[in-house]
């Protein structure tokens, strides 16, 4: 499939098709020649803020079950006839800048539907880059009409907390029994949640871990969103369609505010 | 930024080995390219649809059973997507008396076990160049 | 002056004398490592015995710690089980070859079913390019009855690959019924029954999620205790981690700290340990590396009759005897000239042997290629019958035993594999190792690190990083299964499919599904029912999946 010019790709890419989609996310993560000129062309400033696709976060420490909890997230949305676009970062080597990128197979099958679109971004090396590349993309996928955006970092360090921002809502998934893990949460990354979700809940240790954190959260200062704690179990799918009501409210709460 | 070549690695067929396709992503990763890695077992739709969302350069099929027998009809839905334009290795076990049906379909080249990994890496970076040529954009 | 007056004027010993000796005429040299990293030096003395004892660390065959053996005649009283992996095309075409190998010499029988089969789907569901490549088609209890056409199941041993959950199994039971062969006189091994090592090295067999491959696996060692009492329903595999890059001292504690999880978990559902653990056996891959096999198998005798006794208090002394198959790796052979291959075979088979194994499998030499051919599994176990009865290598039990070498390094791969063991046991068992990836990635790096010394060099693969030929001979062309035959075989099957009674279909398959919820039944002969109902392979698969969980291994570059 090839794309003689930009004003065409920027079409197909706004006709919702998957691989002109793909195409200019490999310009704008890559900083092509071309890349100004398209991103121009996708730019749409005249769109109402409510047309535009809700842009969710996903993060938690490496082994918190995002990649489960993602594919049952689309497992009960995609029924609904939603179009989601995931973007599951990983890392790259600091030593040879290459990455492998396995977080997509993870999603189950529901991610094999027609109506989501996955694309796996290596973090690459600048900070400052990723950030930029990853707004872009957003700016793709946004002109492209999805409904909704997963963006996916493993890790809950500074960076992922600087990855968050470029989201509107922000999950957060703590795995019950890792340990001390509230107060490694403590740090940055869950001052920017807006849903707390423990996962694994059919584990025992979870619903002790969801009253420690809805205890942490009545310490902080009371503000117009109220951060809830949920519990899911992507195993026995229960909990899901709570967060995605959520995650709705949380959209409808932020576009009213706007 | 830089380009960095994007490769799909995955497994089609039912063979469940994969040490050998794990370390030619590591060595893939290791040379600077971003990989795209799966599980075997891939349903051939599957893996049409990773390569178009992935905008991957070069496919390459890790085959150690007699899965290759099937890697035609993947070219062939490749083919189908307007895909055909991506470049495919396929690596392993094929029995030198059934490497023309994969060329002929095709497959840009058979890397058979004891390959050296630099002449792997080495072809897949030139691969993934020739592909990018194929995409640039008027203005 | 002679060598005697310098020494007596020096008063250097002979040991110092060697050692400067050596250094002089070797001149530089780096550290020779074997495969498990542990250093081999050029020579062993006594001293490198440090405080064994014969009767504490060796003992007689058949007498713990068994480091000599597990019975007292060894292969001098009873040759080690020929049984040579055959499996292609239909089951006719299995039948066939089984007549052939058996007649060659082979003595038991084992089965490979086609990769279909290993994925859990009939033959209607899949591309028939991949049918019967590999393995024979075998999807009911009418194929296997086929496929075993003229045996007497009451007198030869089966194995069939066949992990969880067993329908192959299920299928013979079926069968023999039909043949009013009792199930007391069936006798193998389900030699394919560890999922931990499935969902770790070998997806290939790798059905369902662990927690319901873990029930259904003590399910089904409690039902062969109960009925089926020359059936080993456990068989702990190292084969699978080991082709997958572990050393040999990884595999075997990994196999071990398996046995040991599977035990556990054997006796957590109340079962007694001498019930159990006389039916565990094992099944290993046998490396080039000579000494190295042999130490490890010595090693992992001596430790798992220390296990069991202390860690798992059986009392019965068959429950403290480390029973296992080897089989030759197919990891070692080359593509590159393939005859090769023959040479590699007899030297991992010999390590095996004089590894005190109690069943062998030789690969054919054009494993590396294809599927073997007649003529390379004939030859296959003519190496056995040479090693046998020509080179006698069976005429003394534990040949080396007593060796410096063997029992220096039978001592230190003992410490290595007692390492990792402790590693598996921090992180809570095998289970919980398994599920965090602690093993996978061990043995990602044990893979790399050695993939490395191949392609360094380091490591010489003749014909591939050394000695190569430019032109090689055209190879032998590759065993497909007839087209015809596979096309009869699914109008057949799906015959097959619309005779058979409905109803009693339906209900095998309900009572199946229900049985997965309720930890009460024992779920292995609710697959035997089902198999008695005519449900097929793909469906009983299924129908396990989705009631307990497809199986997605974990994977990790």
């Amino acid at each position: 499939m090839s794309f003689p010019s930009v004003r065409q790709l920027a079409d197909a890419v706004q006709a919702h098709e998957a691989a002109a989609i793909a195409r200019a996310l490999t310009i704008v993560e890559n900083r092509l020649p071309s890349c100004t000129a398209l991103l121009a062309a996708l730019h749409q400033p005249a769109q109402a803020a409510a047309v535009r696709a809700h842009r969710v976060g996903i993060t938690g420490a490496p082994g918190a079950g995002k990649s489960s909890f993602i594919g049952a997230l689309l497992a009960e949305l995609v029924p609904q006839g939603k179009k989601i676009a995931v973007l599951a970062i990983d890392p790259s080597s600091p030593l040879s800048g290459g990455a492998v990128l396995g977080d997509r197979l993870r999603f189950g099958p529901a991610a094999t539907s027609e109506n989501v679109f996955v694309r796996s971004m290596a973090a690459r090396t600048s900070l400052g880059g990723l950030n930029a590349a990853i707004n872009d993309a957003l700016t793709v996928l946004n002109a492209a009409g999805f409904d909704l955006l997963l963006i996916e970092t493993v890790g809950a360090g500074q960076s992922e907390v600087e990855i968050m921002r470029v989201a509107q809502t922000v999950l957060v998934l703590c795995p019950p029994g890792l340990g001390d893990e509230v107060q490694t949460l403590k740090a940055g990354i869950l001052e920017i949640a807006h849903i707390l979700v423990v996962s694994k809940g059919d584990l025992p240790a979870a619903a002790a871990l969801a009253q420690e954190l809805a205890d942490s959260l009545k310490l902080r200062k009371r503000a117009a969103w109220s951060v809830p704690v949920l519990t899911v179990s992507s195993l026995q799918r229960q909990g899901i369609a709570e967060v995605a009501q959520r995650m709705t409210q949380h959209r409808d709460f932020i576009r009213q505010a706007a | 930024m830089t380009f960095r070549p994007k490769v799909l690695v995955t497994k089609i067929g039912f063979d469940g080995h994969d040490r050998g396709s794990r370390i030619v992503a590591a060595a893939l990763r290791d040379a600077g390219m971003e990989v795209i890695y799966t599980p075997p077992w891939q349903e051939i739709a599957a893996v049409v649809k990773i390569a178009r969302e992935e905008d991957v350069d070069v496919i390459g099929i890790s085959s150690l059973a007699t899965d290759h027998l099937i890697v035609p009809h993947l070219m062939k839905a490749l083919r189908e997507a307007g895909l055909g334009g991506k470049c495919v290795i396929v690596g392993g076990i094929v029995p030198d008396e059934e490497v023309p049906l994969l060329l002929d379909a095709g497959v840009a080249r058979v890397f058979h076990p004891g390959s050296a990994m630099d002449e792997v890496v080495e072809f897949v970076r030139q691969a993934a160049e020739k592909v990018q040529q194929q995409y640039q954009l008027a203005e | 002056m002679n060598k005697a007056m310098e020494s007596r004027v020096t008063a250097a010993s002979p040991e110092e004398i060697w050692t400067a000796e050596y250094r002089q005429q070797i001149g530089q040299e780096t550290a020779v490592h074997n495969r498990s990293g542990i250093e081999v030096r050029p020579l062993y003395t006594p001293k490198d015995l440090g405080d064994t004892d014969y009767g504490r660390d060796l003992g007689y065959p058949g007498q713990a710690p068994f480091t000599r053996g597990i019975y007292p005649t060894m292969h001098r009283g009873r040759t080690w089980t020929q049984r040579q992996l055959i499996g292609l095309g239909t089951p006719q075409d299995y039948n066939q070859r089984l007549q052939h190998i058996l007649a060659q010499g082979a003595t038991a029988i084992s089965l490979l079913p086609c990769n279909s089969v290993f994925r859990g789907y009939d033959m209607d569901e899949v591309p028939v390019e991949l049918l019967g490549t590999c393995g024979t088609v075998i999807n009911n209890a009418d194929h296997m009855d086929q496929a075993l056409a003229g045996m007497d199941l009451a007198k030869i041993s089966c194995a069939m690959n066949d992990p969880t959950p067993f329908t192959l199994l299920a299928f013979l039971l079926v069968t023999a019924k039909r043949r009013q062969v009792p199930w007391s006189a069936i006798a193998g091994t389900s030699n394919q029954s560890d999922y931990l090592s499935h969902f770790i090295a070998n997806h290939m067999f790798y059905r369902l999620a662990n927690a319901g491959a873990r029930r259904l696996l003590i399910d089904h060692i409690e039902f062969c205790v109960k009925h089926l009492p020359k059936w080993n329903p456990m068989s702990v595999v190292g084969q699978h981690t080991q082709q997958a890059g572990a050393t040999p001292a990884e595999a075997m504690a990994f196999t071990l700290s398996a046995a040991i999880q599977n035990a556990e978990d054997c006796i957590a559902r109340g079962m007694n340990p001498d019930d159990f653990l006389p039916r565990f056996t094992f099944f290993f891959d046998i490396s080039i590396s000579f000494f190295e096999e042999i130490a490890k198998f010595r090693a992992g005798r001596r430790i798992w009759a220390r296990i069991t006794r202390e860690r798992l208090g059986a009392k019965d002394s068959r429950s403290w005897r480390f029973k296992f198959h080897g089989q030759t790796s197919g990891s070692d052979l080359t593509r590159q000239q393939p005859l090769n291959n023959i040479s590699r075979v007899s030297v991992q088979a010999m390590a095996g042997i004089f590894g005190g194994l109690q069943s062998l499998h030789t690969d054919a030499y054009d494993e590396a290629i294809s599927c073997p051919t007649e003529a390379g599994a004939r030859i296959a176990v003519a190496t056995q019958n040479i090693l046998k009865e020509e080179a006698h290598l069976t005429d003394v039990i534990d040949p080396l035993g007593g060796s410096y070498y063997i029992e220096a390094l039978t001592n230190e791969m003992e410490e290595r594999i007692e390492a990792v063991m402790a590693r598996i046991d921090a992180a809570g068992g095998m289970y919980q190792a398994v599920e965090t990836g602690l093993v996978q990635r061990m043995i990602g790096e044990s893979a790399l690190r050695f993939q490395q010394t191949v392609e360094s060099g380091e490591q010489t693969v003749v014909g591939v990083n050394k000695y190569q030929v430019d032109s090689e001979a055209s190879q032998p062309a590759q065993p497909r299964p007839d087209a015809q035959s596979m096309a009869a075989l699914i109008d057949d099957f799906r015959c097959f499919k619309n005779q058979r009674s409905a109803t009693a279909v339906g209900r095998g398959l309900d009572d199946l599904a229900r049985a997965a919820h309720d930890p009460k039944i024992n779920l292995f002969s609710r697959v035997i029912e089902a198999a008695e109902a005519g449900v097929t392979h793909g469906e009983i698969c299924a129908c396990l999946r989705r009631e307990m969980g497809f199986g997605q291994p974990l994977v990790a570059v």
